[in-house]
């Protein structure tokens, strides 16, 4: 049967109210048959348009209903961690309410969840073109960005989401976007660009919120910069003095400043539990082991300085004799032996010399003598480790913390 | 006296002797309020029918994308993934419902609406019944509510078609009035289903009319208009798609649009191949099976829909997600070939719906596919997957309906994107190229051919040559007196040539024709003699070079010789032309036409 019978059909069989055109034109309209024609047609319209109008909004309705239904499953698929299930229920949503920009974000960041990050930055890029300056986005992009190894992109929507805009609690909401591009760069070892935003982190820390106060502690800290870390550290011990992440990391930022007393004092007021946990535990011996060493700390007694540098000039003739004997020189040199004299057996001769110079009762006495002793025994230890490798002890490691101090220069 | 039997002693003649001021007021009287707000001319009329149409369209196509989206829902549910007894079930078993509402109810519903249309207005003269309107709005619902794999554009510019066709049948317009009215509602039910009124107003020019007629060209503008007003209104103004943005390509990136302008080319040609080949012997089978075939294309529909339920429906959600990416080119592939298939089924089944949904479907997925795979070789392509996708659906437009300009339009309007015309038109073109070169006869004027109807291919139309004055203007064979020329002069020109034309030149512009035998008399009395003093005809009407010979022929029966004058100087002669030259150059360029072919 041809699909355009319709057009083809004779005058006789169309229906009797069917007028075939050619009969309809021949017939002039009555008087007034146009007007009644046409306030038909708009009674009609006016009724078809109410009626329309009813059940579009019944349609709207129901799109809404379904939607919103499916939104909520991907919602729950998404908490359950089924980010695939997720996907599809967002796509069912996003087919009833295909304008909803909520749905096209958790569909975009369902399908980065997903792996699928082409997918979701078309889409982000789609809402990030309708509302450039939104913050969600830019950081939902920026994850994208990063994920897909795509760093300056990443780094350019981070900054985007920090100065975009964010509906709830948006100083809250820019912090954190700025702690997570700090440990991006951090975690991409780039210290250099991690700097600003770092600083501006722990500026930003609301001075009441211990946690980020913390947190900017522990990032300043991986980017080694201690003494903003222990600023930080410092600042949320100042409100709870026992918090054990906070004394934990200013030990860590003392001890790498070679403030080991400071650093020795954290430690100890760590719960045991954790002052026994493995690297807190080395650096908690080794920093009260230098700080009952270092005779040259500010506000010591004459006495106490004399003390522990006459204990820095036992560790450091042990690392000498130690050393001497691994390496299989002689002490004290022979005086007719025609070879030159080693640097250990330089070091041990001045250390004999000085022996009644530096006896604990003498430098008591004359304290600018601890500071030659202190000389002497740090250099005895850096000798040490250049000829015999690193110190074994926990006395030389703590002198040899104190010798790389006392070489380090003051800035970080 | 009555009011009636007042009009009707007027219409007849039979006024009494009254004062001019009285037969005024009479005659005012007698004019109805419409005819005095719009005149006398039905133009004006139409005009204002054109808007009503549009509106009446718009609803009808809202309350059909309505019911679409409820038939959807309640057949398969709300998911885009429905369940595996649905999927099969839905279509399968609302086939059977479809076969019988078609051969029983609605016998004018099948098909796809758009060369229904234009048999209306080529064949019956616009006429289009209005239960085919209802048919088509109820088994296209059920068809592509239950997964066929059809859209609702066609049948929805069918739908406004219908409707404007009623009300110009109701209002009693002219003959030529209401064949012009068809396209106009098919212009407005077009622009409502697509939300894009200036390429629905394209393709009806292009593919319905065929031609630029101010005329009606107003009436559809508006129709379109108002149509996509009323359709926003409820159903919003946001554009089909949501394209993501896209920068504009680099020049060598055009190189990769041309690949897929191949690639759609070759598409549109296997698509429409098939559809020619098939659907003949489709239609040749015993009238028991048409009872089955839209179950079966159904059934067929719905195991591809098992592994690939994006081919079911028109599909729309699904190009969206093409648009964003989201499909590998594996996939995107896959799909470009089961919508192929599935379109094909549902149609070749008889099942009423449209060409346009599938064939963006396809030109997108295509797209995508191949612009993944140009990215696979070619990493250093900017343009996204997305964008090939938007460019790949006015390919295969282009290509397969074989409408390029509506193809750069309707991407445009569509999409809401500026970024993709300039791709769309190398694309579009080189598949339209590409289609037409292997394929000599579009996709509607093939089944409509097949139907037995010879159509005016608006293709061919388009492509015809045009037959201009100058091709069959005589530049001898006339001369040019002037007023004061002497008539034994002349006399002795005219004698000199077999068939004297002699034209005289009044003053500028003014052209009249001499009359011959009336200056060989003159001329041989004695006393000197001018040619103003010759009986002559005229002023004789003028003609350019450049004018259709049509133009030519409203004057040649009227006047044995038209001349043809300069533009920029209308005393100027380039020739002349006449009945006997036209036909001569007619001939001529027909056997020159036989002697190519």
């Amino acid at each position: 049967m041809a699909d355009v019978e319709q057009e083809t059909i004779p005058p006789e069989k169309r229906p009797a109210n069917e007028s075939p055109v050619p009969e309809t034109a021949a017939r002039t309209p009555g008087i007034y048959h146009r007007e009644r024609v046409l306030i038909a047609c708009a009674v009609l319209l006016v009724a078809l348009f109410a009626f329309t109008a009813f059940i579009a909004r019944q349609y709207h309705r129901m799109l809404h209903r379904i939607g919103d239904q499916w939104y909520a499953n991907g919602e729950a698929a998404m908490k359950a961690g089924q980010t695939l299930t997720a996907v599809t229920d967002y796509r069912n949503a996003l087919v009833y309410k295909p304008d909803d920009e909520g749905f096209q974000f958790h569909l975009a960041l369902a399908l980065a969840g997903a792996g699928k990050e082409d997918e979701a930055r078309s889409y982000l890029t789609t809402l990030l073109t309708e509302s450039p300056g939104s913050g969600p986005v830019n950081l939902a992009l920026a994850r994208v960005a990063a994920n897909s190894k795509d760093s300056s992109d990443a780094i350019r929507y981070y900054h985007s989401a920090i100065y975009g805009v964010w509906n709830n609690d948006p100083l809250r909401q820019r912090w954190e976007v700025r702690r997570e591009l700090s440990e991006y760069l951090l975690d991409r070892n780039d210290l250099r660009d991690a700097e600003p935003d770092l600083i501006a982190l722990a500026q930003e820390a609301p001075p009441n919120d211990l946690g980020s106060q913390r947190i900017a502690g522990d990032l300043l800290l991986r980017a080694n910069f201690w003494s903003r870390a222990l600023a930080a550290y410092r600042a949320v011990l100042a409100a709870n003095h026992r918090d054990p992440d906070a004394l934990a990391g200013a030990g860590r930022a003392a001890f790498e400043l070679a403030m080991y007393s400071d650093a020795a004092d954290y430690f100890r007021r760590l719960p045991p539990r954790n002052r026994a946990a493995p690297p807190i535990a080395d650096d908690f011996t080794l920093s009260q082991e230098a700080a009952t060493m270092n005779a040259l700390r500010l506000g010591l007694r004459a006495s106490e300085a004399a003390r522990r540098a006459v204990r820095a000039l036992a560790v450091a003739e042990s690392r000498i004799s130690g050393c001497a004997k691994q390496r299989g020189e002689e002490l004290p040199v022979r005086p007719n032996v025609a070879t030159p004299p080693t640097s250990l057996q330089k070091l041990y001769s001045t250390g004999i010399q000085n022996r009644r110079l530096w006896s604990e009762v003498n430098l008591a006495h004359h304290p600018d003598q601890v500071v030659a002793a202190m000389t002497f025994a740090v250099q005895a230890e850096s000798v040490g480790t250049a000829e015999c490798g690193p110190p074994q002890t926990l006395a030389d490691r703590a002198l040899s913390l104190i010798a790389s101090s006392a070489a380090r220069p003051p800035s970080e | 006296m009555s009011e009636t039997a007042y009009l009707a002693s007027t219409r007849a003649g039979n006024l009494p002797a009254t004062s001019s001021s009285l037969r005024q007021r009479m005659r005012s009287q007698s004019q109805t309020w419409i005819q005095r707000i719009l005149g006398e001319r039905e133009d004006q009329l139409f005009l204002i029918l054109a808007v009503l149409v549009g509106v009446f369209s718009g609803l009808a196509v809202v309350c059909f994308r309505v019911a679409i989206a409820w038939v959807r829902f309640l057949l398969l549910g709300s998911s885009l993934n429905p369940g595996f007894p649905r999927v099969i079930l839905a279509p399968a078993v609302t086939g059977i419902g479809i076969a019988l509402l078609v051969i029983y109810a609605f016998p004018r519903s099948r098909g796809s609406g758009v060369n229904q249309t234009k048999a209306a207005v080529y064949v019956s003269n616009g006429y289009i019944p209005f239960d085919t309107v209802v048919g088509k709005f109820v088994v296209c619902a059920l068809a592509i509510g239950s997964g066929q794999s059809l859209g609702p554009e066609d049948p929805s510019l069918q739908m406004g078609a219908g409707i404007a066709s009623k009300i110009g049948r109701y209002l009693r317009l002219s003959q030529a009035k209401i064949r012009l009215i068809a396209p106009v509602g098919a212009a407005a039910g077009l622009a409502a289903a697509f939300n894009a009124p200036i390429s629905s107003v394209l393709f009806v020019i292009e593919e319905v009319i065929g031609t630029w007629s101010a005329g009606v060209l107003g009436a559809i503008v508006l129709a379109a208009v108002s149509s996509v007003i009323t359709m926003r209104w409820f159903l919003g103004a946001e554009s089909l798609f949501r394209i993501p943005a896209v920068p504009a390509p680099r020049p060598v990136e055009f190189l990769a649009y041309a690949v897929l302008g191949i690639a759609g080319g070759i598409t549109s040609l296997i698509f429409t191949k098939w559809i020619a080949h098939a659907r003949p012997k489709i239609q040749a089978l015993p009238r028991w099976t048409h009872y089955l075939l839209p179950a079966i294309a159904g059934l067929i529909v719905g195991v591809i829909g098992i592994w690939f339920p994006q081919v079911l429906g028109a599909g729309y959600s699904v190009i969206d997600q093409a648009l964003h990416g989201e499909f590998t080119w594996r996939l995107l592939m896959v799909l470009a070939g089961m919508k192929l298939l599935a379109t094909g089924v549902s149609f070749l089944s008889g099942t009423p719906g449209g060409m346009f949904a599938p064939t963006l479907f396809i030109g997108a997925m295509l797209g995508g596919g191949v612009g993944a795979i140009e990215h696979h070789f070619f990493p250093s392509i900017t343009t996204s997957v997305g964008m090939f996708a938007l460019v790949g659906m006015g390919t295969l437009f282009g290509g397969f309906l074989r409408v390029p300009i509506t193809s750069v339009f309707m991407v445009i309007e569509v999409s809401g994107s500026y970024s993709a015309a300039l791709p769309v038109m190398v694309s579009s073109l080189i598949a339209y190229f590409i289609a037409r070169r292997f394929q000599e006869t579009a996709l509607f004027d093939m089944l409509t051919r097949q139907d037995g109807l010879i159509l005016p291919s608006i293709e061919e139309r388009r492509e015809q040559e045009a037959f201009l004055v100058e091709d069959a203007m005589r530049s001898d064979g006339a001369f040019v007196a002037r007023p004061a020329d002497s008539l034994a002069d002349l006399a002795r020109k005219a004698g000199e040539s077999a068939d004297p034309l002699v034209l005289l030149r009044v003053q500028m512009g003014e052209w009249r024709l001499l009359d011959t035998e009336d200056l060989l008399r003159l001329s041989k009395d004695a006393a000197p003699r001018t040619a103003d003093e010759v009986k002559s005809k005229g002023p004789l009407p003028l003609l350019f070079r450049d004018e259709s010979i049509e133009e030519a022929m409203r004057w040649l029966g009227d006047w044995p010789v038209v001349p043809v004058v300069n533009r920029a100087d209308l005393g100027q002669l380039e020739g002349v032309i006449t009945f006997p030259a036209v036909l001569k150059a007619v001939r001529k360029a027909k056997s020159e036409a036989a002697e190519e072919k």
